[in-house]
């Protein structure tokens, strides 16, 4: 590990050849990978904006939030920026039974020459902050109050940590950078979609430098996202069925919006739909099971609406068929 | 009512918020809903948009609906209604084609990936199509000619082929029209991403049919003498598509409404013309305990009979009218807030890190539920259901944690009764407002359990209490009953067949004095956000009246169906 702790990016690279982004920034990059690099998905499409926002944190060590509804890729995002910087990147999910002990570190017993003693063990923010790494909070919002007041120290850009039991000073590594991740903006379970999500102190929301705001992408690009991750409907014919798909997926938004439905179809339940079709050969049976089946009962013949609008058949919740069968 | 009759309007009823989901998914505003088979936004009607947007549920079918529905969505989404308005003619005639015109464009920029609704607006327009034909009014000059305009124009935007049906129709007048409305023809389709462009084009063809129909008015070789003294050429229209005529009043089970001249131009709004007879009792007192007892026992027959799972309704109850609430603390807790008392435990020992405590949070109702029961003598027909209906929801709500009322209005007399003899007496002045003796009832009270309001609820039964019904004032009661309940969310479940009836009043003010009156309560009721007001309507279409409304089906026996559908409309809020 001493290698990473000294480690610098030592090259820059251009945001346009790298990023596909019409712009003449360049950042700074490691020349070389090291285990806590992720993996480049090349199939990945990013968004301009919110592309910029992750860039400047990473140049410029700015805070960066990123917020948006669940399955819009969020932490993808992330990853995959620091992918093509080969920027490490380690991420850490902020559930409702992360302790603050599990972040800052704690005394646990050990045993050294047979005997047992008490160490202190640092957790993963002490680690992370004294290497070049990108630390992401995932579920910015679902943490409990007591672990947010660990991070809102080192959220300043020269945050030292203080390690109270310790009695030690951590001065952050030039290179470390932090992002996250939230469903909300920190103001708790509004819709109630997001159980568990908190609302934030002010003071917390107050030391991002920057909030990027990643929704459902434009209809298109969400297209070529589906194809690229499902190559088997890359072709035109393909392109056709999984733009109906898309279509059922923004009515279903737009469905929760209004208050019609409880559920929203993310990117994510997309695709898992078209992996269903390549099993099943059928998209309304691959519908129903990848997500009428997630609605509840009350909804389904509303989903089955959408769906009639979309692909000109019946699904079997649709209430045209269950008068028919009276 | 009879039983195919209710479960049709059940359907329709269904159908139509199947519907107004789709048209608020389709056009992304949250805001737009159905109310008595019109669309509204927020509290606002909008505009009728074309005749083939309006299906009528005894001839046609779900698909048409569905279309009109599309079709509806379409025009939100791509039409500007305020350069429409801008643009459109004068000539109400010419206005009306014009905004048929419009409708075609947005009806041809379906989106690509919606094959369904392409189809199902073809569909909607083969249907209506054919419905004019059938009707008979191809057969007049006027006829065909809108006829034959509406077939190419739509043939022209959307580049689908005219209804294959009537081709032969159409024909001669089609040839005849090709080279009057030609250019015009062509810009439709060239035009159709562009409002404005397209518009000019439609004026020409608008304004070119008007003329042509206003001629042949004048000339006299039109069966039809109306077109030229209707005032309203969206009434003109609707003329040549509603063609079964007024019939439709009874057969479309929605409450029947209108404005009172009286009301509106009333300067201290609605009148009461003598509160000295009204009355405020408890139900029971009216009705002999040895009778009271057999009612209770025919309601429980009845109940035990139908098989109703309490039980699960009231989970359904609680599910969706409690809200977390914070009731006690699990202790001896890894994390969470310091427990005081584990800290002696702490000195003692050490290495215990359970030292703490967190909240625990259960579904609680703070809540009360009115049932009003409207007490008019169509009521005794179902009287029987509703009592059952009433009593298990009683019951489940109870066991859900929620306090319930039940409570019912009637007259003291038939067609006005005392008030209405003062009012002869004192010389009949005009427009006394109200005239009749009101009669609130009280079967059960948010304090009394069931248990022991179980024969007060029986009273119901008693089915010669029932006559004459003033709802708005009725409604204006029990929500000021509610208003006074400490509890943090309140509703009132209004049920009732029928609009407000007194012939007395109606008599001597106008026709719809009472159900304006009704409306305007319940619009004030609801603007005020204090009680949440829902209309359950038996066999009936109470969205006039009420913003969320439920039909339901009670003629047969009563299923669990029923219950969860008015648990349903709760949850929609």
């Amino acid at each position: 590990m001493t290698e990473l702790s000294t480690a610098r990016p030592d090259r820059m690279i251009s945001v346009r050849e790298v990023f596909g982004i019409d712009t003449d920034l360049r950042v700074p990059a490691f020349s070389e990978g090291e285990d806590h690099v992720p993996e480049v998905d090349s199939a990945y499409r990013f968004n301009p904006d919110v592309t910029l926002a992750l860039l400047a944190g990473f140049s410029r060590d700015r805070r960066v939030m990123v917020q948006g509804l669940h399955g819009t890729g969020k932490s993808t995002h992330i990853e995959q920026v620091a992918a093509r910087l080969n920027w490490p990147c380690v991420r850490v999910n902020l559930d409702g039974h992360i302790s603050r002990l599990d972040l800052v570190g704690k005394d646990a017993v050990v045993l050294r020459d047979g005997q047992q003693v008490t160490e202190f063990q640092e957790g993963i923010v002490p680690w992370a902050l004294q290497r070049p790494v990108a630390l992401i909070f995932d579920e910015y919002d679902a943490g409990r109050p007591d672990v947010m007041f660990v991070i809102q120290r080192i959220l300043e850009r020269d945050g030292k940590l203080t390690l109270m039991d310790q009695n030690r000073v951590i001065s952050p590594h030039p290179c470390f950078r932090l992002f996250a991740t939230a469903n909300t903006v920190g103001l708790g379970n509004l819709s109630g979609l997001y159980h568990g999500a908190q609302r934030l102190n002010h003071a917390q929301i107050d030391r991002w430098n920057i909030v990027a705001a990643l929704n459902y992408l434009p209809r298109n690009e969400e297209i070529a996202i589906v194809q690229a991750r499902v190559p088997q409907f890359a072709d035109a014919a393909g392109r056709a069925l999984i733009d109906s798909m898309v279509a059922v997926a923004e009515l279903t938004r737009k469905g929760f919006a209004a208050g019609d439905l409880s559920t929203l179809m993310s990117p994510r339940t997309v695709i898992t739909w078209a992996e269903n079709v390549e099993i099943f050969r059928d998209p309304a049976l691959a519908f129903r099971l990848s997500f009428v089946n997630k609605c509840d009962e009350a909804e389904r013949a509303i989903v089955a609406e959408y769906f009639q609008r979309c692909f000109d058949r019946e699904l079997e919740e649709s209430h045209q068929l269950a008068t028919h069968q009276e | 009512m009879s039983v195919p009759q209710a479960a049709a309007t059940r359907h329709q009823q269904k159908v139509d918020e199947l519907c107004a989901a789709s048209i608020r998914a389709l056009s992304g505003d949250a805001d737009l809903h159905f109310r008595g088979r019109r669309l509204f936004r927020g509290r606002r009607a909008l505009a009728l948009f074309a005749p083939h947007l309006h299906p009528s549920p005894q001839r046609d079918d779900f698909g048409s609906f569905r279309g009109a529905a599309d079709g509806m969505a379409l025009r939100l989404l791509l039409s500007d209604a305020e350069l429409h308005r801008h643009l459109g003619p004068a000539d109400p005639l010419a206005r009306a084609l014009f905004d048929m015109l419009e409708q075609f464009r947005v009806e041809a920029l379906a989106p690509a990936g919606m094959p369904g609704m392409v189809h199902n607006l073809q569909h909607r327009h083969e249907q209506w199509s054919l419905a004019f034909h059938h009707s008979g009014v191809t057969e007049t000059a006027s006829g065909i000619l809108l006829y034959t305009t509406a077939q190419i124009c739509r043939a022209r935007v959307t580049a689908q082929p005219v209804v294959e049906a009537t081709d032969g129709v159409i024909e001669a007048t089609r040839m005849a029209l090709a080279p009057v409305l030609g250019h015009a023809l062509a810009g439709l389709r060239r035009q159709r991403t562009d409002q404005a462009a397209y518009a000019q084009h439609a004026l020409t063809i608008a304004h070119t049919v008007a003329g042509m129909i206003h001629a042949a008015s004048e000339t006299g070789d039109d069966q039809t003498d109306e077109c030229g003294e209707d005032d309203d050429g969206r009434r003109f229209f609707s003329h040549w598509t509603d063609f079964e005529g007024n019939d439709d009043d009874h057969r479309v089970a929605a409450a029947s409404i209108g404005d009172s001249r009286v009301l509106e131009e009333a300067d201290d709004g609605y009148r009461v013309f003598t509160t000295a007879y009204d009355q405020e009792v408890r139900a029971a007192t009216l009705v002999r305990s040895a009778l009271l007892r057999e009612y209770r026992e025919r309601l429980d027959r009845r109940i035990a009979g139908q098989g109703v799972n309490i039980a699960r309704l009231a989970r359904e109850l609680k599910a969706v009218l409690a809200v977390a609430t914070r009731i006690d603390w699990d202790g001896a807790q890894e994390e969470g807030c310091i427990d005081g008392r584990m800290l002696a435990q702490l000195i003692a020992s050490p290495t215990e890190r359970r030292l703490f405590r967190i909240e625990r949070q259960e579904p609680m109702a703070d809540c009360v539920l009115s049932f009003l029961i409207d007490c008019s003598g169509s009521m005794k027909q179902h009287i029987e259901s509703v009592a059952m209906l009433v009593d298990v929801f009683v019951r489940a709500l109870e066991q859900a944690g929620v306090a319930s009322e039940v409570l019912g209005f009637t007259t003291s007399a038939w067609n006005g009764g005392r008030a209405l003899r003062d009012w002869q007496r004192t010389g009949r002045t005009e427009h006394p407002g109200r005239l009749n003796e009101t009669c609130h009832m009280v079967f059960k009270d948010a304090d009394t359990p069931w248990r022991r309001s179980r024969p007060d609820i029986a009273a119901l039964l008693k089915s010669d209490l029932f006559r004459e019904g003033i709802d708005g004032e009725a409604v204006d009661w029990a929500c000021a009953r509610l208003e006074s309940r400490g509890e943090g969310r309140r509703l009132l479940v209004v049920l009732s067949d029928g609009s407000p009836m007194d012939s007395a009043t109606h008599l001597a003010n106008d026709a719809h004095y009472l159900d304006h009156h009704l409306r305007e309560v319940v619009e004030r009721r609801e603007r005020e956000g204090v009680v949440e007001i829902y209309g359950v309507g038996v066999g009936l279409d109470l969205s006039p009246y009420y913003r969320r409304s439920q039909t339901i089906d009670i003629s047969g026996a009563l299923g669990n169906e029923v219950f969860h559908e008015i648990v349903a409309m709760f949850a929609r809020r």
